[in-house]
């Protein structure tokens, strides 16, 4: 943690050497001050109107109508005019904070066996590719960088901030999530492989971690330490979830029963596509966010052999309005980027909303912020912006979810990250 | 027209820019007093006329008169009044709709969606083609127009590909539903389609393959037509050379494919300022924009995309250019936008405006680009591309502002006729 902070300082936006500006750690505290903060909490109000929230060490210390916080005088004051504060977007899959399939590098799918829960995607991060700067400049700060779908457990992913240059100052988690893979892609690592021994392989090895971390529970496993189930460790202790690649009721409908019912550890279903929400009743009651993308739509006409569009009216369906429908809350977006840019993550809400997603409740942008960091266990750190938190603040001309919306300046653990003005656009 | 933004304390969800900058159109509009109307006429005996009432009508018109609410009068197949309530004439049936914006139909100049096949688009045994006519390769039952129609598209230029540098004469048409080819046609041959440089670099034919070669192609007869027209020589009205003598005496425009600055300004001067056509630069991307100032002065209209952006820009200087707010900058008026559908869907066409809104143009400009601007850059603006009497009735009824893809088209007329229903076709897209 010391470490952390003293690289934070070191390479914060003051540059090499000049003492933290307001806001970052071991700084003076900084006051911004908006027409609109969208705060969206889990629970409570949304938002405040004519705001400000306050910032030290990298932390928001208060937040709330003007007339209501006290601005102390050794914070600096950044009058931000009409423009509107929202949380740092978090995007819970994401394969693009490393070499990439799509720049002719495969480090993320390791193709050796079928299940590699020991796996860690941490050694390909590369804070310094290109899709990252672009990130930042589309407002989103924090990842979920896991391996591929290759194979039935690709391994653990790695919650990581994309603001820096440093691996170490980016680390929010390591590991940051268990990926599975249950169906759909792992097929191709061998012949004959299908549904139900890809259940099968995976109920298996689940089960034996989940014995290991039991055994060890509490104590360290010293000489016994086994790097394959080492990270059932955290799974067992409810730090860090499954993320799970699905798709198809069916194989929602296993990761729900399997790992949230029969193992009883956390876990969110991702893609959540092609009628996977219609196991949002089971989802709901499990307690299971889902999380959509990179498809928005089922584009699936009522016909053929399998109703996918569930016979509505229309033949497009969009699958957040079709999990939101039946009755489900945690509803978060992600690219599966490079699939669909990594930078256009808020984007994915807008057609979430296009295809009929009620967002009175602003529940386009808790997709891409406090569902999220809820499901993957980090809320504690990020995801709205209440006190206590990392100062991951987005500075918008207008409602992100609308497309035509820039980030105009980013803030991530309170030290500007992006400034659009100064840097000019990416994005 | 700065981007407004709806402020703190109104709606959230529906953070909507163009509605401010509306709003200070509409109140400019009434406030002038200058709009003198004719009183509205009853409908005679077998007339058919439609009076919608919504909660915004935006004209597109001269004045960019928004009217908030508004009515729109249909008669027959055209449009009798837009404007302010007012008592509707005897005859009409009325349309409710306040919750929704009436706008012009979106007008695409350069799209391929036509023919079915891409090898009916390039016909690629010479280099130039003034005798060929996309027309026969138009079939009004083509799927993809359903969908066109769908997204508010009501008039399109389908013209043939860029594989040639003269590749003919495209048809305006509009995309109408159970509608045969005299019934969808507007204007045939629609103009000519030139492509200046880089795709029929590929295969030129027997001329080479270089810029060179392309120009002194088009030159070739670019002059000798020009010389014919002038001397009234009756020998250049025949089949191969009659509709481009029409361009030469500015009776038909021409559609320019061009891309980087020295193709953007070697076309606009080539067609503007060396022969006098009524030229419209056709892409111009890439780094087009930086020729700008020089198309500007020069007074060619722009119809940029399906590129809205220059992503050398990005990697080579670190800048981020959107085009069409590029060329507007630099003081271009009349900038449209296009699909060159089917490489961005024909649907996607007012996504083109969002995205160059997002990329710095403003929002209502944008919503020009895709109606009145195209319209008048390519001899359309009697017919077409805003709501004034007397203009065809081709109309859209949106939930909101049609460039927020978080808005849905509710209903489609074109012609007067009904073309498209959500509630009774579903949304295709």
């Amino acid at each position: 943690m010391l470490a952390t902070i003293v690289l934070a300082s070191m390479a914060g936006g003051s540059g090499a050497g000049g003492p933290p500006e307001a806001g970052e750690v071991g700084g003076p505290g900084l006051a911004l001050l908006a027409a609109k903060i969208l705060t969206v909490p889990y629970e409570g109000a949304q938002f405040v109107d004519h705001g400000v929230v306050l910032v030290k060490d990298g932390k928001i210390t208060a937040i709330g109508p003007r007339a209501e916080v006290s601005i102390p005088a050794d914070h600096r004051v950044v009058d931000l005019g009409d423009s509107w504060l929202t949380p740092g977007f978090i995007d819970l899959h994401c394969h693009s904070a490393g070499p990439s399939l799509y720049s002719g590098v495969n480090d993320l799918n390791d193709l050796v066996y079928l299940v590699n829960p020991d796996l860690r995607a941490a050694p390909s991060v590369e804070p310094h590719v290109y899709d990252m700067r672009v990130a930042i400049a589309g407002g989103i700060t924090t990842v979920l960088y896991i391996p591929g779908s290759g194979s039935n457990i690709g391994g653990q992913g790695i919650l990581v901030k994309t603001a820096f240059d440093r691996f170490e100052q980016n680390l929010v988690r390591n590991p940051g999530s268990m990926k599975l893979a249950q169906w759909g892609n792992p097929e191709s690592w061998g012949p004959g492989v299908g549904m139900a021994f890809e259940n099968w392989n995976t109920r298996n090895t689940i089960r034996r971690g989940v014995a290991y971390a039991e055994r060890w529970k509490d104590q360290d496993p010293g000489n016994e330490k086994d790097l394959t189930f080492e990270a059932f460790r955290d799974l067992v202790a409810r730090k860090i979830a499954f993320s799970v690649h699905t798709q198809v009721y069916q194989v929602v409908l296993m990761t729900i029963t399997m790992i949230a019912g029969e193992f009883d550890l956390p876990v969110f279903t991702d893609h959540s596509e092609i009628g996977g929400w219609l196991a949002a009743p089971e989802a709901l009651k499990a307690g299971v966010p889902a999380i959509v993308g990179p498809r928005t739509t089922d584009h699936v006409y009522s016909r053929g052999f399998i109703n996918w569009a569930r016979n509505k009216h229309e033949g497009v369906r969009g699958l957040a309005a079709g999990w939101q429908e039946l009755g489900m809350k945690d509803i978060g977006f992600n690219t599966d980027s490079p699939v669909v840019p990594q930078e256009e993550l808020p984007v994915q809400a807008t057609m979430g909303v296009r295809y009929g997603m009620d967002d009175s409740g602003l529940a386009a942008l808790r997709g891409l912020t406090i569902v999220p960091a809820r499901a993957a266990k980090i809320d504690a750190r990020v995801g709205s912006l209440e006190v206590g938190k990392d100062a991951d603040i987005l500075v918008c001309d207008g409602y992100p979810i609308d497309p035509r919306t820039t980030v105009q300046r980013v803030f991530v653990n309170g030290i500007q990250a992006y400034d659009g003005a100064r840097e000019g656009r990416r994005w | 027209m700065a981007r407004a933004r709806v402020g703190a304390g109104e709606s959230m969800t529906d953070a909507r820019p163009l509605l401010a900058a509306l709003l200070v159109c509409a109140c400019r509009a009434a406030g002038s007093g200058s709009v003198v109307r004719a009183p509205l006429a009853p409908l005679t005996q077998g007339e058919s006329g439609l009076a919608i009432v919504a909660g915004k009508v935006l004209t597109l018109d001269a004045e960019k008169q928004v009217f908030d609410p508004g009515l729109v009068l249909v008669r027959g197949d055209k449009i009798a009044y837009a404007g302010a309530l007012t008592e509707i004439p005897a005859g009409y049936e009325r349309l409710d709709a306040p919750d929704l914006w009436v706008h012009p139909g979106f007008v695409d100049l350069h799209t391929h969606i036509h023919a079915a096949g891409w090898h009916d688009l390039n016909d690629m045994v010479m280099p130039l083609n003034p005798g060929l006519r996309a027309r026969p390769t138009i079939d009004p039952w083509e799927e993809r127009l359903e969908h066109a129609r769908a997204a508010g598209v009501t008039t399109m230029f389908g013209i043939p590909g860029s594989g040639t540098s003269l590749g003919g004469f495209g048809t305006v048409y509009k995309p109408e539903r159970d509608a045969g080819y005299e019934e969808i046609v507007v204007r045939d041959p629609g103009g000519m389609k030139v492509a200046q440089n880089f795709n029929p670099q590929r295969s030129a034919g027997d001329l080479g393959n270089s810029w060179a070669g392309l120009a002194f192609g088009l030159e070739y007869w670019n002059d000798r037509i020009e010389r014919r027209v002038a001397a009234g020589d009756p020998g250049v009205e025949n089949h191969q050379f009659a509709d481009l003598a029409k361009v030469h005496r500015g009776e038909l425009p021409v559609l320019i494919h061009c891309a980087s600055a020295e193709g953007v300004a070697a076309a606009t001067r080539m067609w503007k300022l060396r022969y006098g056509t009524d030229a419209v630069i056709t892409h111009g991307c890439w780094d087009g924009w930086r020729a700008a100032h020089y198309t500007a002065a020069a007074g060619i209209p722009i119809n940029a995309g399906p590129r809205v952006e220059n992503l050398t820009a990005m990697v080579r200087e670190n800048r981020f250019v959107g085009i069409a707010h590029e060329y507007l900058k630099a003081g271009n008026e009349l900038v449209s936008l296009n699909t060159d559908s089917p490489v961005v869907p024909e649907e996607e066409l007012f996504l083109q405006g969002s995205w160059s809104s997002r990329m710095g143009a403003d929002g209502y400009t944008m919503l020009a680009a895709l109606t009145t601007h195209p319209a008048r850059s390519f001899q359309l603006g009697e017919r077409v591309g805003s709501l004034e009497p007397g203009k065809d009735a081709d109309l859209v009824l949106s939930s909101g502002d049609p460039l927020d893809p978080r808005s849905r088209i509710e209903l489609v007329i074109i012609d007067g006729r009904v073309q498209y229903s959500r509630a009774k076709d579903g949304a295709l897209f």
